[in-house]
């Protein structure tokens, strides 16, 4: 059932409303898409930063009896107010109040990637709260900012040798009421970990750690390698002082072509190339066996 | 001689392109002491010029080594040989053979041409006698259909020289 000329007239008075500036773009009558939507709209805001966020507007078959949905890169969306009174600019109004309170949020994070090691920042998107942290040693750090309330208390996990980990995990629960929601949150993750973080630029270029055998950051591009095509080494040696980092793909290959290593289930057990410390690599899983 | 106890090898494999790649320019920006690399445009092969150390039995003399690197370098050692004519060494034959572990058994990824380089230049500087090694002639005439020096069952008995 398509919809009326009455519900056309209805819905651009409402975008009227709303202004016609920030509409980029409108698809009506998607009935033959699907029954439920009528109309789908994509709405841009500025917020007080200037910064240009996209709304995007879905009004169902029954609208304006039911709520229209809405969706946008945010961590989280506001719980509509709707009535059978209420209009488009009703939705963009709570949606620039939305917009207003993550202002701390986004913040918070601007402030992290502007610090801080961020692994992969292209990627981020403004709705991810999770951001993962080079700490150097091949340590890293993930952490959960609370887009609600920012500046508190994150969660956090750790990764990388189990022996930086546990030290890392110890210095973090034992200062947990050092945290101060007053500071930012690079002067508190310091604080916690009692160490200097790296910055941005760490790990990113210079700092990235070739594999101690075929001397690349990446395994070449090559279907034969199925998952581990093109990855980053993903085995440090366990020993505090070699911590040499391997493909364990590469670390398999040398280990299965000596006749020293030991095969025990789908494990082999050999020494490190540069240290000659014990090490086990998994045969054909894709992973090393550190954590 | 000509220097044909390279067997015919398969090409590098990426892994191991890249690798010698990286090793050639870190020796460009770095080359060991006393040794000079022969430009060729042969990234399997490379020749090497060793310049015998000063105030050892070497001193001002010059040998050639030919390093050959296998598809699967550095999983496996390179074929190191020096070139005729071979230095005089108790580990050196006279066909240009070298008893050195880290070329056979004891090779490990972690090793590169340039430290190998080093390894070599040290056993000829701590040679106190120059003498080919006294199972000479039976070994080159076991080794005479061009055998690779990596067929062979080493005894490393002598960690001196």
């Amino acid at each position: 059932m398509a919809p009326s000329p009455a519900f056309f007239r209805f819905l651009y008075n409402e975008i009227e409303e709303v202004g016609w500036e920030h509409l980029v773009k409108l698809k009506e009558d998607l009935t033959s898409l699907s029954f439920r939507i009528l109309a789908l709209m994509d709405l841009i805001f500025r917020d007080k930063k200037g910064q240009p966020h996209m709304l995007e507007i879905e009004l169902s078959q029954d609208y304006p009896k039911s709520a229209p949905c809405i969706s946008a890169d945010v961590p989280y969306i506001c719980q509509l107010q709707w009535s059978m009174k209420s209009r488009l600019k009703d939705v963009v109004q709570q949606f620039r109040e939305l917009l207003e309170q993550l202002q701390e949020f986004w913040s918070t994070k601007c402030e992290i990637d502007r610090n801080l090691a961020v692994v992969d920042q292209k990627q981020l998107l403004r709705a991810t709260s999770c951001c993962q942290i080079n700490l150097g040693n091949n340590s890293y750090m993930m952490i959960s900012v609370n887009p609600r309330s920012p500046k508190s208390l994150p969660e956090c996990r750790f990764f990388g040798p189990d022996s930086e980990v546990h030290s890392l995990l110890k210095r973090w629960r034992r200062n947990q009421s050092e945290w101060a929601d007053d500071k930012s949150i690079c002067e508190n993750l310091a604080k916690m970990l009692e160490m200097d973080l790296p910055g941005p630029s760490y790990g990113s270029k210079d700092e990235q750690v070739d594999c101690g055998i075929c001397y690349a950051i990446y395994l070449p591009v090559d279907p034969e390698l199925g998952v581990t095509s093109g990855s980053a080494p993903d085995y440090t040696c366990d020993n505090p002082n070699c911590r040499k980092a391997f493909h364990s793909l590469c670390l398999r290959d040398w280990l299965c072509s000596i006749t020293t290593t030991k095969q025990s289930f789908d494990v082999l057990f050999g020494t490190c190339p540069y240290c000659s410390e014990p090490i086990a690599v998994k045969v054909d899983s894709s992973h090393g066996t550190t954590k | 001689m000509t220097s044909s106890s390279a067997p015919s090898r398969k090409a590098l494999s990426k892994i191991a392109c890249n690798r010698l790649q990286k090793e050639l320019v870190e020796w460009q920006v770095n080359p060991p002491a006393g040794f000079k690399h022969k430009v060729t445009d042969n990234l399997q092969r490379w020749v090497i010029e060793v310049n015998g150390a000063p105030g050892t039995l070497y001193a001002n003399e010059s040998y050639q080594l030919q390093v050959d690197f296998p598809e699967h370098y550095p999983m496996e050692a390179p074929q190191v040989i020096f070139l005729h004519p071979a230095p005089l060494h108790p580990h050196i034959y006279s066909n240009g053979h070298i008893c050195l572990d880290i070329l056979y058994d004891s090779w490990s990824p972690a090793m590169t041409v340039s430290s190998i380089c080093i390894s070599i230049l040290s056993m000829l500087s701590s040679s106190t006698v120059k003498q080919r090694p006294a199972d000479n002639d039976r070994y080159v005439k076991n080794c005479r259909n061009g055998r690779s020096p990596k067929e062979t069952r080493w005894w490393f008995h002598d960690d001196k020289v």
